[in-house]
């Protein structure tokens, strides 16, 4: 496997959607490259990075227009 | 036009849960496309009169969350294209980040920083600002996928494209925000 392959399949390995040769030889190849294994190292910071960020929350206000609008609206 | 008629009690029940369970990310959702907080809202408000208007037309195949993201979606972009502000959008198509990349060969791969520097309040910002750089779609998918913790089929189900696609935009997005990123982590590892 090249490099630019494994840059593709990185997704695919993460999804659970490449069959077990194909996970091995993702596997193997990031064991293999040390250039292709930082990118994975740098991906997981990434994600982390992501996941532990906060994230925007609804204005007060707009919460309760809606709320209103669910009490009241016809359809 | 057809008569109006009071919503039943059970949907505004239904939707009134789905506001305090949902809401939040739904908001996220909205500014992510519009990038517009008065938007967002707007997005939102219409989201909801119309699931109060569609509600006999949800079947139940996805969950009412899903259902929601999808109507917000949709308004949310029909909201851009009214204002006009579609066309300031990058062309999805103009932005492609391969191996073959210069800003990608060229960006140093950074050791594991420890999680007070991952975490900062600099790197965070640089992050906003590195998505903002990413096509709406990537953007879009990014956000859904790494952000809020949504499955790739969920993200497909909301945006309505082929889980494939989805895992294209989220690959592409990757690896843009990682060349975009490098110099800020090495700087912070100094």
């Amino acid at each position: 496997m090249k490099c630019d392959e494994l840059y593709r399949r990185l997704t695919d390995r993460a999804d659970g959607v490449l069959d077990a040769d194909a996970c091995a030889a993702v596997d193997q190849h990031l064991q293999d490259c040390a250039s292709c294994g930082a990118l994975r190292r740098d991906l997981e910071d990434l994600s982390r990075l992501c996941r532990e960020s906060q994230r925007p929350r609804m204005p007060d206000d707009v919460r309760r227009r809606i709320e209103a609008l669910l009490r009241t609206a016809p359809v | 036009m057809a008569a109006t008629r009071p919503a039943s009690p059970d949907v505004r029940e239904a939707l009134s849960r789905a506001l305090v369970d949902h809401g939040d990310r739904l908001y996220a959702l909205a500014l992510r496309v519009t990038r517009d907080p008065d938007l967002a809202a707007d997005a939102l408000q219409d989201a909801f009169a119309t699931a109060l208007e569609r509600a006999a037309d949800f079947r139940g195949e996805a969950s009412l969350g899903t259902w929601l993201h999808r109507i917000v979606y949709n308004k949310a972009i029909d909201l851009l294209r009214r204002r006009g502000k579609e066309a300031a959008l990058p062309d999805e198509e103009s932005i492609v980040i391969g191996p073959d990349d210069d800003r990608l060969s060229q960006s140093p791969s950074w050791s594991r920083p420890p999680d007070e520097i991952l975490l900062g309040a600099e790197t965070v910002a640089a992050l906003e600002r590195a998505v903002l750089e990413l096509t709406p779609m990537q953007r879009m998918v990014f956000e859904m996928r790494e952000v809020e913790g949504r499955t790739t089929d969920e993200v497909a189900e909301i945006l309505d494209i082929p889980s494939g696609t989805v895992r294209v935009h989220l690959h592409r997005a990757r690896l843009r925000l990682r060349a975009l990123l490098s110099d800020h982590f090495r700087k912070a590892r100094a």
